[in-house]
């Protein structure tokens, strides 16, 4: 890219010529359960169940667009590491019909299953770094705890999710969703397996909404 | 003292029959608390012995319980950490929760169709349930799980989802409507990760079988739980029966094992029960065994047969013993009772005797007073008749010494009257002393010139040592007649040229006098008589004395309250030694005696 200026009135021009708008996108703060430990700086975080409740620790929340949007020919394949005797990431939201990898990085033997009502499979144990990689295609929303039979401690969300704009906040419970189309739909925030907090929201061409789900 | 009205046989028979029947009271009160403490002691040990058995029942079945426990809990464990059965809980996936377990707790199931005779049997679950975080049953989708009524599979569910492991009882009815007891035991599921309960496991279990089942003792045991009460050998009614005792017995003692003698079936039974899930909050059941009592009544009847033979043979034993006690004992109570009659035969036999010789002594004593008054008038005038014949004339000299005897003779005569009559009122109690003062020295004196007069006594050397003014108590009249008396023999029996010696001294209140003298001694075969009546100890014809005067002498010094003694006698010397009371001082005059 020798004319970055170029490119990014190319790119510009592009979406403005795909939309015929500009960008629409929300922004605001997801209210999360106040944790006793400090948030940390990296990424990583795990899935904890407290009454019966599976929720990440640190917090976080998934954010998404509820609605009735265009299926896109092709996902792109998301991956589900076992690394360290755990999942990478822990929570992962999906669009319906997504294809999860479960690739084993460790160097022991695991058993993928689910035994949840979105998506029971069970991928079998398998060693490191078996080939082809087990993956599942999950088509069916909702959440889907994935566990190993062999590592009782391993556990993993999946969030499969109807719609192709979704986002994750971070520990603070900000998020952003950006290119969103122009209409009438309700925004919803997972919290945890039983908190999905949601509001109706009006999208505008070229408006940044702010909402907060407190 | 024995009275004479309980003296006779038949007091003593009373008293014999009254012996023997304390005796035998004491022995039937020996033998019957006797029976009663050995009966009490038998029932305790048998109720002891019983309830050992029970205890040790209860403690093989609490081992096996306990065996099984930890295997359960140990298996619930593994259960709780099984991803796919916490999964299949928290997800809510309850088709996949028994598949899921069927794998862990196959080694747990019995085998359809196989009946093991191990104590492995015991850990065979008969079925299982998974209750959910609150409680509640989760059906199982197939029957691998083992099959359960629809009621049944509800008294799994506690009140609340256990925190720690419980157990319970609830009885089952299979296909052909048998009803058995099943133990269950529901182990809570802990979150490996929490430690939250997220459910529960409950395990049915046959009742753990313990060998003491299987003895002869003819115990019976069942459990009871729900009010319903399961026992082997008996019908429905006996059953019952059994269950309101336990019942009635638990709202009345509480749940404190507890032993109880009740009728089932028409046979006494003792029964235990205890409770077998203390602290669970499943309802209570109880562990209840029966032993019928037929056996052990049976065992009582032949010890009471042994205690009361035992006790007759004691019985017999001490009746026996007790009769010949009663016998011993009242031997010397008779013997003494047949002295005591043969002494009062004899004092009365006394009594009478001494009646008789009272009666006589005193007709003697006072033949004799009249006799000697009698004779003493016939005497005087004789003596008045010889007098005047010897102051006549015209006798010859024969003639005259022949009334000069005569009248010699007539003296003699009254002096034995005299003598006679004076013992006859000694005898009879009559004569009184006059008591006072003696001077023995004078009497003596008086004595001794008397003698000088005699001309037949002019050789006799008359020694005297006797204390100037010694007094004796004594009545003057016959304190004289003793000393003359035996001055009297000093000299008659005396030899001629020969020696009479006279010495008197005061000594303790007494005055001794002794009087001895030379001659013949008497006779030593005739010294223990010469104190005697008219005895003359060899006394020949020619010495003067009719055998009284040693007699009267002793008698009147021991009326003086003295004594008169021979000291000795023999060919030198014969000596006597008259004892008085010394005279009291003057002004004062001893008493008078009889």
């Amino acid at each position: 890219m020798k004319h970055p200026a170029i490119f990014i009135l190319l790119a510009l021009m592009f979406s403005f010529s795909r939309d015929g708008r500009a960008e629409i996108a929300i922004e605001g703060t997801v209210g999360l359960p106040k944790t006793q430990s400090a948030p940390v700086a990296n990424e990583r975080y795990e899935i904890v169940s407290e009454a019966g409740v599976l929720k990440t620790d640190p917090p976080r929340a998934v954010v998404y667009l509820e609605g009735s949007f265009p299926k896109p020919a092709t996902l792109p394949v998301k991956q589900m590491e076992q690394k360290d005797l755990t999942f990478i990431p822990s929570l992962l939201p999906v669009e319906l019909g997504t294809k999860v990898e479960f690739p084993n990085l460790d160097d022991v033997y695991h058993n993928i299953f689910s035994y949840s009502p979105a998506k029971r499979f069970d991928l079998g144990r398998y060693p490191p770094n078996e080939r082809p990689t087990p993956f599942q295609i999950f088509d069916r929303p909702g959440l889907v705890t994935i566990r190993c039979d062999i590592h009782e401690h391993m556990r993993a969300l999946i969030l499969v999710l109807d719609t192709p704009y979704f986002t994750i906040s971070d520990p603070q419970g900000r998020y952003r969703l950006t290119k969103l189309p122009a209409g009438h739909f309700v925004l919803k925030a997972w919290v945890n397996s039983k908190t999905t907090r949601e509001r109706p929201v009006d999208l505008a061409d070229g408006a940044t909404v702010r909402v907060d789900l407190p | 003292m024995i009275r004479s009205a309980d003296s006779g046989p038949a007091g003593i028979r009373r008293f014999r029959s009254r012996l023997l029947l304390a005796m035998m009271g004491v022995v039937v009160a020996v033998t019957a608390s006797g029976i009663y403490f050995a009966q009490r002691r038998a029932d305790d040990d048998a109720q002891n012995d019983l309830r050992g058995d029970f205890e040790l029942e209860l403690a093989a079945l609490h081992r096996l319980q306990d065996l099984r426990n930890a295997a359960v809990a140990d298996r619930s464990k593994t259960l709780a950490r099984n991803p796919r059965i916490h999964a299949a809980l928290e997800d809510n996936a309850l088709d996949l929760l028994y598949p899921s377990a069927q794998e862990e707790l196959r080694g747990l199931m019995t085998e359809a169709g196989t009946t093991s005779a191990t104590v492995a049997a015991e850990l065979q679950a008969q079925f299982y349930r998974f209750l959910d975080a609150q409680g509640q049953v989760l059906v199982p989708p197939t029957s691998d799980a083992g099959t359960l009524s629809p009621n049944e599979q509800r008294l799994l569910s506690p009140p609340t989802v256990p925190q720690t492991m419980q157990t319970g009882y609830l009885t089952q009815s299979d296909s052909s409507g048998q009803r058995s007891v099943r133990e269950i035991i529901a182990v809570p599921i802990r979150s490996t990760e929490t430690d939250e309960v997220i459910g529960a496991l409950v395990l049915g279990f046959k009742p753990v079988e313990t060998t003491a089942r299987s003895t002869n003792t003819g115990m019976r045991s069942g459990i009871l739980v729900n009010e319903e009460l399961q026992l082997p050998e008996f019908d429905q009614a006996g059953e019952e029966q059994a269950t309101r005792a336990v019942l009635q017995s638990l709202t009345r003692a509480g749940e404190r094992e507890h032993s109880l003698r009740t009728t089932i079936a028409g046979v006494p039974h003792l029964l235990f029960y205890k409770r077998l899930n203390p602290a669970s909050t499943y309802p209570p059941a109880y562990e209840v065994c029966l032993y019928p009592l037929t056996q052990l009544q049976a065992r009582e009847r032949k010890l009471r047969a042994q205690i009361l033979g035992a006790g007759g043979l004691f019985l017999f034993g001490g009746f026996v013993l007790s009769q010949f006690l009663s016998r011993r004992l009242s031997q010397p109570v008779e013997e003494l009772a047949v002295v005591s009659e043969e002494n009062l035969a004899q004092r009365q036999r006394a009594e009478a005797e001494l009646q008789t010789t009272e009666e006589e002594l005193q007709r003697s004593a006072r033949f004799s007073a009249d006799a000697s008054h009698q004779l003493k008038s016939p005497i005087t005038v004789l003596r008045a008749g010889l007098d005047s014949l010897l102051a006549r004339d015209g006798f010859s000299q024969e003639v005259y010494e022949e009334i000069s005897a005569l009248i010699h003779q007539t003296y003699r005569l009254t002096g034995v009257v005299e003598d006679l009559l004076l013992l006859s009122r000694m005898d009879a109690g009559k004569l009184r002393l006059n008591l006072k003062p003696v001077d023995v020295t004078h009497l003596v004196e008086e004595w001794v010139d008397d003698l000088q007069a005699m001309p037949e006594s002019a050789d006799l050397k008359v020694e005297t040592n006797i204390p100037a003014e010694l007094k004796v108590a004594g009545d003057p009249k016959f304190t004289a007649l003793i000393l003359q008396n035996l001055l009297d023999n000093a000299r008659k029996y005396n030899r001629p040229g020969g020696t009479i010696r006279i010495s008197a001294r005061a000594a303790r209140g007494q005055v001794e006098l002794r009087v001895a003298n030379t001659g013949r001694g008497i006779p030593e075969e005739a010294q223990p008589f010469i104190f005697e009546r008219f005895h003359r100890a060899g006394a020949s014809e020619d010495v003067p004395g009719h055998g009284l005067g040693l007699n009267l002498a002793r008698e009147l010094a021991r009326l003086h309250g003295g004594e008169l003694r021979l000291l000795r006698s023999d060919a030198e010397w014969t000596e006597f030694s008259a004892l008085f009371l010394k005279a009291a001082p003057a002004g004062r005059s001893p008493d008078t005696a009889k």
